[in-house]
């Protein structure tokens, strides 16, 4: 099965970079500073993640912490997914 | 007087110019920085009236490097950092560019620009350099030399850049302070570049007043900006629709507290009504300014006194103080309320035309007049109504449609994020509409639905054919609506 991670990538490698050769950042690497991510991109991000892991992202929540790289964004909808179950 | 000189007048030295990434920056501090950066382009062999190239984000820095041109006599030509090289150096050469300011990620992203040309890296040790003395005043200084030139927002295949004069800085600089009613107090979160002319009017009048500017590189976490703007105890903010609906449909904003923001200022492009009157239910003990200007105005021409907002719902307001603002029709005659024309604009504020295009500059400069492109009505108090871009009207089975007047429809739908309408191609109308649509996440709007709610509130004739739903709206450098992407999207869907 697809790990978070993995499907992460590949939807930012699809939708957002429109990139042929996937995500060739590394999974710590910042969404900001590597201009990856702008307002447009994180609203078309929460809109994915929403829909694919079935978890509700309140407005509050979108903050680099929970967002600005993979990894972030792995451990942040892992916690949201335990607090599901 | 100097344009840079102008702007420091006010400065205490001990006050706060600056909380950016790169710290605290007091009025002493810049006023250092400028004059640095000044002698520095003196000892490079830069000469009064040559070019020169500033690519690099927000920052003290930037500004004590536009400054510093300005100061020199020379003109400061700002480019954005999100072009890519090539566009760059399009807009270098067709500049004539003679040096360039660049900051760290710059220097990166165009390190091949940086062979060809000779430049100057703005970085943190500049905090630290020992302050050359200011520059003397030259007694006879033209006031109606250069002082920058500008990018336009426009789509054409090669640079446009509008020159701004020394006077046409400091027209709009007083025009906008004096009916802001900006002081020493204001704290303004400056979220748009300062290479945009409306991110430069924020730096000017903020600078003139001797206040603080909290500068913020990006939007993209809007709950970022927010916190610091809670932080810093801003007093001002200052965005374009776009940045708008974010704060209003995206964020936490209409429920932050905020009790320091007392001014909103809203410009670069029409806010539909139904979201102003949501940003003024969130915001009732703050002023909103409902702004319009353009790039070859400097940046304002027209204001709406924030008293006035539901009275006036919609409308621009009237000229700015110093500017004459008069909507005619074809034959350059006044219009009446109810008719449509062209928005004509007289004023100190307005720029000589632009640079290296005699043909464009023919066409929107006539006479000492700016011919603005904007279509607008007037009602009886004389106050403005966009109506729509000349080149947006939407022409469909012999009617002339206003875009504008569609997306204000689909805006009031609350499931609704933005939304813009084209005219595109059709034998039998002429042209057919398309709107398109983004939801808010998680919401379960259907086409029925968007046509329903259209049906119920807007002319048969106005009606879109077709809805589109789009994860979110091309947006250009400036955060405007890039309707010609939405018209080659179609075409090839």
């Amino acid at each position: 099965m697809q790990t978070i991670q993995e499907a992460l990538r590949a939807y930012i490698a699809q939708n957002i970079l429109f990139s042929p050769d996937g995500f060739t950042y590394t999974d710590n690497d910042s969404f900001l500073e590597n201009g990856i991510l702008d307002s447009t991109g994180v609203v078309e991000m929460v809109a994915f993640i929403e829909d694919h892991f079935k978890i509700s992202v309140e407005d509050s929540e979108i903050t680099p912490q929970n967002f600005d790289s993979i990894s972030n964004l792995a451990a942040y909808i892992r916690s949201k997914l335990n607090h599901k179950h | 007087m100097n344009a840079a000189d102008d702007f420091l007048l006010n400065a205490r030295e001990d006050a706060i110019a600056f909380l950016a990434e790169e710290g605290q920056v007091t009025y002493a501090q810049f006023r250092g920085m400028c004059a640095h950066l000044c002698a520095e382009l003196t000892a490079r062999g830069i000469c009064p009236g040559e070019r020169v190239a500033i690519v690099a984000k927000n920052s003290s820095f930037w500004a004590a490097a536009y400054l510093a041109v300005l100061k020199l006599g020379a003109v400061a030509v700002p480019i954005s950092n999100l072009y890519p090289p090539e566009e760059v150096q399009r807009v270098l050469s067709f500049a004539g560019c003679k040096f360039l300011f660049l900051d760290k990620p710059a220097q990166v992203k165009y390190a091949a620009l940086c062979h060809e040309q000779p430049c100057f890296l703005l970085e943190k040790s500049l905090l630290q350099v020992q302050a050359a003395p200011w520059p003397s005043s030259v007694a006879d200084f033209d006031l109606d030399s250069d002082a920058a030139l500008m990018p336009t927002s426009g789509t054409t295949s090669r640079p446009r850049l509008v020159r701004v004069t020394h006077r046409n800085l400091q027209a709009n600089t007083d025009s906008i302070i004096e009916y802001l009613q900006l002081t020493a107090a204001e704290r303004i979160m400056v979220v748009l570049p300062f290479y945009y002319c409306y991110g430069a009017s924020l730096l000017h009048t903020h600078l003139r007043v001797g206040g603080t500017l909290v500068i913020s590189n990006t939007f993209t976490y809007p709950e970022t900006v927010l916190d610091k703007m809670e932080q810093t105890e801003c007093t001002g903010f200052a965005g374009v629709p776009s940045t708008y609906q974010i704060l209003l449909r995206n964020s936490t904003f209409p429920r932050r507290a905020l009790p320091h923001l007392k001014k909103l200022q809203q410009a670069g492009g029409k806010l539909h009504n139904a979201l102003l009157q949501e940003l003024a239910a969130s915001r009732p003990n703050a002023r909103i300014y409902v702004m319009y200007g353009q790039t070859e105005a400097t940046a304002r021409l027209s204001y709406l006194p924030p008293e006035l907002l539901s009275h006036k719902l919609g409308s621009i307001g009237r000229g700015i103080p110093g500017v004459r603002l008069k909507v005619l029709d074809e034959n350059g005659s006044p219009i009446q309320p109810g008719e449509t024309g062209e928005i004509v604009a007289w004023g100190n504020n307005i720029s000589p035309g632009y640079l290296n295009d005699e043909e464009a500059s023919r066409e929107k400069f006539r006479k000492g007049a700016l011919y603005t492109g904007d279509l607008a009505t007037v009602d009886e108090d004389g106050f403005i109504y966009i109506v729509d871009r000349k080149s947006d009207f939407i022409k469909s089975y012999g009617h002339r449609i206003s875009s504008y007047e569609v997306e204000s429809c689909l805006l009031q739908i609350p499931q609704v994020v933005s939304a813009a309408v084209v005219g595109l191609p059709d034998e039998q109308a002429g042209e057919q509409i398309a709107a398109f649509v983004v939801r808010k996440t998680g919401a379960a709007l259907t086409e029925q639905d968007v046509l329903q709610h259209c049906r119920a509130h807007l002319a048969r004739h106005m009606l879109p054919q077709t809805v589109i739903f789009l994860p979110a709206l091309p947006l250009n450098a400036h955060g405007k609506v890039l309707k010609s992407e939405l018209r080659k999207m179609k075409a090839t869907a």
